[in-house]
């Protein structure tokens, strides 16, 4: 028995030590104690993350598959019905062995609203180009103190692309160790060609409370139904050192899908553990008619 | 003042022995991304609640206590962990001697059901004592030594030809 279980101990001793752990542990540490000093404990989570072989496999046949052919064919990728068109404007793509990025501009086209095109458009590439930047950055910093594993993956999807509305959605993944994803919307009134922001929909403030009451109600159904879907909400969390979800903020991200509906999105790790990855929440429309300035988007 | 003591101390301690927690975190969810997750998760639970700990003398079980609840969690989240009564335990226990009989010590210890794996690993992997694993597992010391006891059994009888 004793020389079966020093075996088994050394299997379990011979797991290999992800390079990444160090840091990890030390900024967890950090961060968090800085705000515990503050009285202020909002979870920090760390960008960094280890990446398994497999991923970087993954990574590895997207460079493959991307890198010279893609330049050429930056061309047109016509997601949109006739004349608004979304298309990839701009592509970055790395690949060196452990540090991988693929980072993709999308860009609305056909607007005659030219201010609001140029503005989108040059929003979009700046927030590429700013996530290349800092890519090349941590690369650079990375390879200096011996290496790791790096990567961030963005590009777009068109939500919804209707005759009246378009909502494109943004993502950025980055990997170092566990993977983070935020996701950010545009919603952009086709015919009269004006950008929809959230409160923009409402009367007053008052959708702020309304909404936040039905997602909390939402929230605590779904995990009622399925023990699963765990979010950090009263009625559900008990552990009293987590941050709980109070309310969505002024402009929380937003788009509106194709029956009309409001969908409220959330991060992930903004309001459920990563497992969960980006939540979102279909706003049933009878909750908002009161508040809603019309019918126009919103149905 | 004796609080930022206390955070000092932990800090010291979870640094030295990140590996430890990163390996313990790992024998329950086997993937190299989820051990990170954990042992994040743990060390954040622990560095914004460390005021509760009221006796620093706790502080090493009090640790291991959260990685096992939070690897456990981050599991039982998945589905991939099953919940199995004493009732059902016994009849595995008997009846699968035959089934099991030539599988390598690895699977065998992976197929202890959790609350008997935790106290191997604790126990033989971990050099802890009985009563350090009952403060980590929230059990009393007689049911973890019968546990150990059965999961000692059912080890030899799964690794036995």
């Amino acid at each position: 028995m004793d020389e079966k279980l020093e075996k088994l101990k050394k299997e379990y001793m011979d797991v290999p030590i992800p390079e990444e752990l160090d840091s990890v542990v030390k900024k967890t540490l950090k961060e968090n104690r800085l705000n515990n000093v503050n009285k202020k404990s909002k979870f920090k989570k760390i960008k960094i993350a280890v990446t398994s072989i497999a991923a970087a496999f993954i990574a590895f046949t997207i460079g493959i598959n991307t890198s010279a052919a893609f330049a050429a064919t930056l061309s047109k990728v016509p997601v949109v019905g006739s004349i608004v068109k979304v298309l990839t404007f701009r592509e970055y793509t790395v690949n060196e062995g452990t540090f991988n990025s693929n980072i993709k501009v999308p860009a609305v086209q056909g607007l005659e609203n030219k201010t609001l095109e140029n503005s989108l458009n040059e929003k979009y590439l700046a927030e590429g180009k700013k996530l290349y930047e800092d890519f090349e950055a941590d690369m650079k910093k990375m390879e200096a103190s011996g290496g790791g594993h790096l990567g961030v993956d963005s590009g777009y999807e068109v939500k919804t692309d209707t005759d009246r509305i378009l909502s494109i959605g943004r993502h950025t993944v980055n990997t170092v160790g566990s993977s983070s994803t935020t996701m950010k919307y545009d919603t952009i009134d086709k015919k009269n060609e004006i950008l929809i922001t959230l409160p923009s929909l409402f009367k007053d403030d008052s959708y702020v409370d309304v909404i936040s009451e039905n997602i909390k109600k939402q929230m605590v159904e779904q995990n009622k139904a399925d023990s699963d879907k765990y979010y950090w909400v009263a009625g559900i969390e008990k552990d009293s050192s987590m941050e709980l979800f109070d309310k969505i903020s002024k402009d929380q991200n937003f788009y509106i899908n194709p029956d009309g509906k409001l969908v409220i999105s959330f991060d992930k790790y903004e309001v459920a553990p990563g497992y969960m990855g980006i939540v979102e929440f279909v706003i049933p429309t009878d909750v908002l008619s009161d508040i809603l300035v019309s019918n126009e988007y919103i149905k | 003042m004796g609080e930022i003591n206390l955070a000092e101390e932990f800090t010291n301690y979870v640094i030295k022995n990140e590996e430890k927690f990163y390996r313990l975190a790992f024998s329950y969810v086997k993937n190299a991304d989820d051990a990170l997750e954990v042992v994040q998760e743990s060390t954040y639970k622990a560095i914004s609640t460390i005021d509760s700990l009221k006796t620093p003398e706790y502080l090493k079980t009090w640790f291991y206590r959260i990685v096992v609840n939070t690897s456990i969690d981050l599991l039982r989240n998945r589905k991939k962990v099953m919940v199995v009564d004493d009732k059902t335990l016994s009849n595995y226990d008997f009846g699968m001697v035959d089934h099991y009989a030539d599988i390598d010590l690895q699977k065998a210890l992976e197929n202890l059901p959790i609350q008997y794996r935790s106290i191997i690993v604790l126990r033989f992997f971990e050099d802890l004592k009985i009563e350090e694993i009952a403060a980590i597992l929230d059990e009393n010391i007689n049911t973890i030594k019968t546990r150990l006891y059965k999961s000692l059994k059912m080890l030899r009888i799964q690794m036995d030809d």
